[in-house]
């Protein structure tokens, strides 16, 4: 029973983690149809930032954070500028493959400015571990959860009620009507970016700090991947309920297959999604006609 | 495709042929004699490049064929390629099997292990496919690292080096003979494959799957053997990169070496017959360049930045190239080539 | 025109040709300098240790070649290659080793040696591994190791708590927590081949990746059997957070806790905090940072001049022993072997190196930074055969034992070995 209590608990908050991480990828495919597969590389890139920031010049946490959100925010922007834009409207092939160059650039940029390849940030959050029932929990694990379910009602509100998030809808839904009723579609794109790097930094500053700053933020942005296919790729819902879901897989399938398995339920779980239900849970089915 | 200045067609045969004038066949025969008379003007300590470069071809032209011919993508191909060296690995090894029935096998496991992961190429494509195709390189490299009463997990698999009928091909150069006239072989039954009925369906899957079903090609069979045959080229590619190598384990066959296949691919040109073998030697041989000489020299020029930055420098340029090439050139260099192809024929007219 | 088409080509084609034979060295006549390889991981996942660990080798030929004028006066080309901890271009730096004419190279990471070691086999090109998995030296070729392995740690850590912390009755139980790749693997390894035989139960096995952000399910299971010793072989990120997470489940104040010595560095204190790594145990094969040994002074003087990032971290003097014995294995072979030969860097200069360098170092005590290296047991191919134990006490390490020694475990009689 304690353990079971346990393995709920730490699935649901590291789940919450992938879910934060997710909502990145969803924002993009929400409003300008493109899938990200640069993810991981936006959260290890603004996590090297926040360090080279905080560590290595010294400065203040407040100010940091701010100036790594501003990178964050610069980061978007150029992205969605060189790279995305002068691909608009070509072949899905090319919008998928940009993102891997890209993925490929900033993973050589960050080796070339911090080539120690480790880094750890100071702790963002208190240390001590908290009880919830019998189970134990790393205070910043829920602090974590909270940012997370913090962005995605904040996100799911932008979405429903402001002006942009509705244009950004109808911009996924059908960008040449929405050209027609003067809608600027440039910089909706480019503000869907600046939105996703700003969750990633989010996403990154808090894994590093529990952890390290190390290639393996790349592999949580793989993991992450299982998310938005379990959630369906343009629900915000779907990340908030999907990455704790697959949080709880991976601490279950730990406990009853040995703890090596928990590196492949993610990847397994994409598989089974994709051959039975592809649109995911909360996803939009699209029906193709010629 | 156009021809060249005064050269028409006066059978089906001709029309056919790949190479058509006389000046072709002359090109042909002295790229061939260049190809394989290589060591005898280049250093040896250049095939080391060489060969991985061959190697890389025939996984390249595998990716040609079901990315730029079927349109399916793939990012899952290093995982292909595992499957191909272990298979290798153990049958050769463990089973004494003769080199040339395990490079058969290793692709066709490899075929079959992608044909089970083609199946949701059924239903999704895009992106959904793109992601369940990371899913299956995870899940090929961790079956690969925990079975390990197979594979032998973490401390891999040693290869003896491939032997036909008693010659062992145990030094860089016989390696070579060996890797390139597979190569060989590969590319020329891709570009043949291309131009069959096969290949015009997979372009027609490619353009439009939906418009290809209603012309009446069946696209479950098409997609499924695009994925076949797709990953048993990738299969004999980690074959022979296991015989060559001598060592393999799971820690040799990286997601990031699939996505450098695909970049290699479209920087070459996707769907063009020639595109994988210029992509991935002018990505190799840069690549090489940068680690062995340019990267130590910048090491020691350049001392104000970070020990180790140069190995920044390789990541980089690939993905500004290959950026670049998706921004300004989308059908790669291939698609250069046969435009200074074209004008070189008019020269030194302009049309 | 077609004739002049073909003219163009044929000249291209020569052109070509004579550019590309031209590239050829012609052999340069020039007195060769004997030579050294070096492979290291600088940069990518496991820089962390890599770095310090290729800077103090490159370090220590510096001063070797600058302050000691060399070996016996012939001074000691370096060949370096940073590997980015990849397998296939560490594969490829092997071979472009033997190439450069180096007479033997020396490889930092456990992962980059078993790319490489096929190859090395193959030529008969003999190479140094600084931390290496059993599986590199079983059965032994020509590849050796620097220090003990991973497996070892276990084995010493297993020895010193039975004799010295155990104080139950029967069988301690112990639980094992490992990275999953070879760092974490060999040590499984051995505790396979030798728990029985040491009298310890092994109660439970978990595994974590480089990437883990949370281990409390997997140690809550560890907590459930009870066991009386916990050892962990991992890197300083996830070992710290494995740390954290158990001080969080209580689970320190009642069992031992050990390290391997791939965590075992300043990095795991800095990351974890030092009252959670209090009185937490450690196996390190070389002496601590600051101990009074002769090789000392000049190791901290220059990391502190050219790496003083890396002071106080340890991983740097394990770099810096390799180079010394680097150096007590090319002294060796210029006692029947003469430098030219030596020089040319090709397959008989390294069975040379091999057969009188290697296999001649016999009882080199390293300038006391670690264990006394002897190669010339040809089953054991490990140079230095015993480690330390530490323990952390107020954020330093301090060193419980002398010299722990740690017997060859021979794998090779084990059918199941590397299954």
């Amino acid at each position: 029973m304690e353990l079971l209590i346990q393995n709920i608990v730490t699935g649901l908050t590291t789940g919450m983690i992938y879910a934060l991480i997710a909502l990145g990828f969803a924002l993009i495919w929400k409003s300008s149809g493109v899938a990200n597969l640069a993810l991981g590389q936006l959260v290890l890139i603004s996590s090297w930032f926040t360090y080279g920031m905080l560590v290595q010049l010294k400065i203040p946490f407040l100010i940091g954070m701010l100036l790594t959100i501003v990178f964050a925010i610069l980061l978007g922007w150029l992205i969605e500028r060189l790279a995305l834009r002068p691909l608009i409207g070509q072949p899905i092939l090319s919008l998928i493959a940009v993102t891997l160059g890209l993925a490929y650039f900033l993973e050589g940029l960050t080796a070339f400015i911090w080539p120690q390849g480790q880094g750890y940030l100071p702790k963002a959050f208190p240390q001590d571990p908290i009880q919830i029932g019998t189970a134990t929990v790393q205070q910043e694990l829920l602090w974590g959860a909270v940012i997370s379910l913090v962005l995605f009602i904040l996100l799911s509100l932008f979405f429903k009620y402001h002006k942009m998030g509705i244009a950004m809808r109808a911009t996924a839904d059908d960008q040449l009507a929405i050209q027609a009723c003067a809608v600027p579609v440039n910089r909706i794109f480019s503000m869907s970016w600046i939105f996703a790097c700003i969750v990633a930094a989010i996403g990154g500053i808090l894994i590093s700090s529990i952890a390290a700053i190390n290639y393996g933020l790349v592999e949580t942005g793989f993991k992450s991947f299982s998310v938005v296919i379990l959630g369906g790729m343009e629900s915000f819902l779907g990340c908030i309920i999907a990455g704790p879901l697959i949080g709880i897989c991976e601490t279950f399938g730990g406990s009853l297959f040995g703890s090596s398995v928990k590196e492949l339920i993610p990847f397994l779980i994409i598989i089974i999604v994709i051959m039975f239900k592809p649109f995911g849970l909360f996803g939009e089915e699209r029906i193709e006609r010629i | 495709m156009s021809l060249p200045c005064g050269t028409r067609n006066y059978s089906y045969n001709t029309d056919m042929a790949i190479i058509r004038t006389k000046t072709q066949w002359v090109m042909f025969s002295l790229f061939l004699l260049a190809l394989f008379t290589l060591p005898f003007y280049l250093p040896s300590s250049w095939f080391d490049i060489v060969n991985s470069i061959g190697i890389i071809v025939i996984a390249v032209v595998g990716l040609n064929i079901l990315m730029g011919y079927c349109g399916q993508l793939s990012l899952g191909h290093a995982g292909f390629m595992a499957v191909g060296a272990f298979t290798t690995a153990i049958l050769a090894q463990s089973l004494q099997m003769p080199f040339l029935v395990s490079l058969i096998c290793s692709g066709l496991s490899a075929g079959l292990i992608g044909l089970i992961f083609g199946i949701p190429s059924l239903r999704v494509k895009g992106f959904y496919l793109a992601i369940s195709t990371i899913a299956a390189q995870f899940i090929i490299i961790w079956v690969l690292k925990n079975w390990t009463g197979v594979t032998h997990g973490a401390n891999g698999l040693d290869v003896m080096q491939a032997s036909i009928g008693g010659f062992i091909f145990d030094s860089e150069i016989k390696q070579f003979f060996l890797i390139f006239s597979v190569a060989a072989i590969s590319v020329l039954f891709a570009t043949n494959l291309a131009r069959s009925r096969i290949g015009r369906a997979f372009i027609a899957v490619r353009d439009n799957d939906l418009a290809a079903a209603v012309m009446g090609i069946n696209i479950f069979n098409y997609k499924l053997l695009g994925f076949f045959l797709g990953c048993f080229f990738a299969g004999i590619a980690g074959s022979l990169y296991a015989q060559y190598k001598g060592h393999i384990s799971y820690e040799d066959f990286t997601f990031q070496q699939s996505i450098l296949y695909i970049g290699m691919l479209i920087i070459g040109g996707l769907g063009s017959s020639i595109g994988p073998i210029f992509g991935t030697v002018i990505i190799e041989t840069l690549q090489k360049l940068l680690t062995n000489w340019v990267a130590p020299w910048l090491e020691q020029t350049i001392t104000f930045l970070p020990t180790g930055f140069s190995s920044g420098l390789n990541l980089m340029l690939f993905g500004l190239v290959f950026i670049l090439i998706l921004i300004f050139e989308p059908r790669g260099i291939a698609r250069l080539w046969s435009l200074f192809k074209g004008s070189y024929r008019l020269w030194p007219f302009s049309y | 025109m077609k004739k002049y088409q073909l003219a163009i080509c044929i000249s291209l084609f020569m052109v070509l040709s004579l550019v590309i034979s031209g590239c050829n060295p012609a052999a340069p006549v020039e007195k060769k300098a004997m030579k050294v390889g070096f492979s290291i991981p600088l940069t990518g996942a496991a820089a962390e240790k890599g770095a310090p660990i290729g800077q103090g080798q490159l370090d220590a030929m510096k001063y070797i070649n600058d302050e000691l004028g060399g070996v016996n006066g012939n001074k000691i080309d370096v060949a370096w290659y940073d590997t980015n901890y990849d397998s296939q271009k560490a594969t490829a730096i092997a071979k472009k080793l033997m190439e450069d004419g180096c007479m033997f190279f020396t490889v930092v990471a456990s992962k980059d040696a078993s790319a490489s070691k096929e190859i090395a086999n193959r030529a008969g090109f003999p190479g140094l591994v600084c931390f290496s998995s059993p599986s590199l030296t079983h059965p032994p070729k020509h590849i050796y190791a620097q220090l003990p392995d991973y497996g070892d740690d276990w084995a010493a850590f297993s020895r010193y708590y039975l004799k010295n912390i155990w104080k139950g009755e029967g069988k301690p139980k112990m639980a094992l927590e490992l990275l999953n790749n070879s760092t974490g693997y060999g040590v499984r390894d051995a505790a396979r081949a030798a728990a029985d035989q040491l009298g310890i139960e092994i109660v439970a096995t978990e595994e974590h990746s480089a990437t883990t952000i949370s281990e409390t399910d997997a140690l809550n299971r560890i907590k459930s059997k009870n066991p009386d010793v916990l050892f962990i072989s991992s890197t300083p990120a996830p070992t710290a957070i494995i740390l954290k997470n158990a001080s969080d489940l209580k689970m320190l104040s009642t069992m031992t806790v050990g390290c391997a010595h791939a965590s075992f560095t300043k990095a795991l204190i800095d990351a974890a905090g030092k009252d959670v790594c209090q009185g937490v145990y450690g196996v390190y094969p070389t002496v601590n940072w600051g101990d009074d040994v002769p090789g000392m002074a000049k190791r901290i003087e220059y990391c502190t001049k050219r790496h003083p990032e890396y002071v106080g971290n340890n991983d740097y003097l394990v770099g810096w022993a390799s180079s010394l014995i680097n150096a007590e294995i090319i002294k060796q072979a210029l006692k029947t072997t003469s430098v030219d030969v030596l020089a040319k860097g090709d397959a008989a200069a390294w069975q040379l190196a091999e057969n009188t360098g290697l296999l001649n170092v016999k009882g080199y005590d390293v300038a006391g930074l670690h264990g006394p290296v002897d190669f010339s047991n040809p089953l054991d191919k490990r140079g230095s055969k015993s480690v330390k134990i530490f323990q952390i006490n107020n954020g330093g390490m301090v060193s419980l034992t002398g010299w722990v020694d740690s017997p060859n475990i021979q794998y090779e009689n084990l059918d199941w070995f590397g299954k």
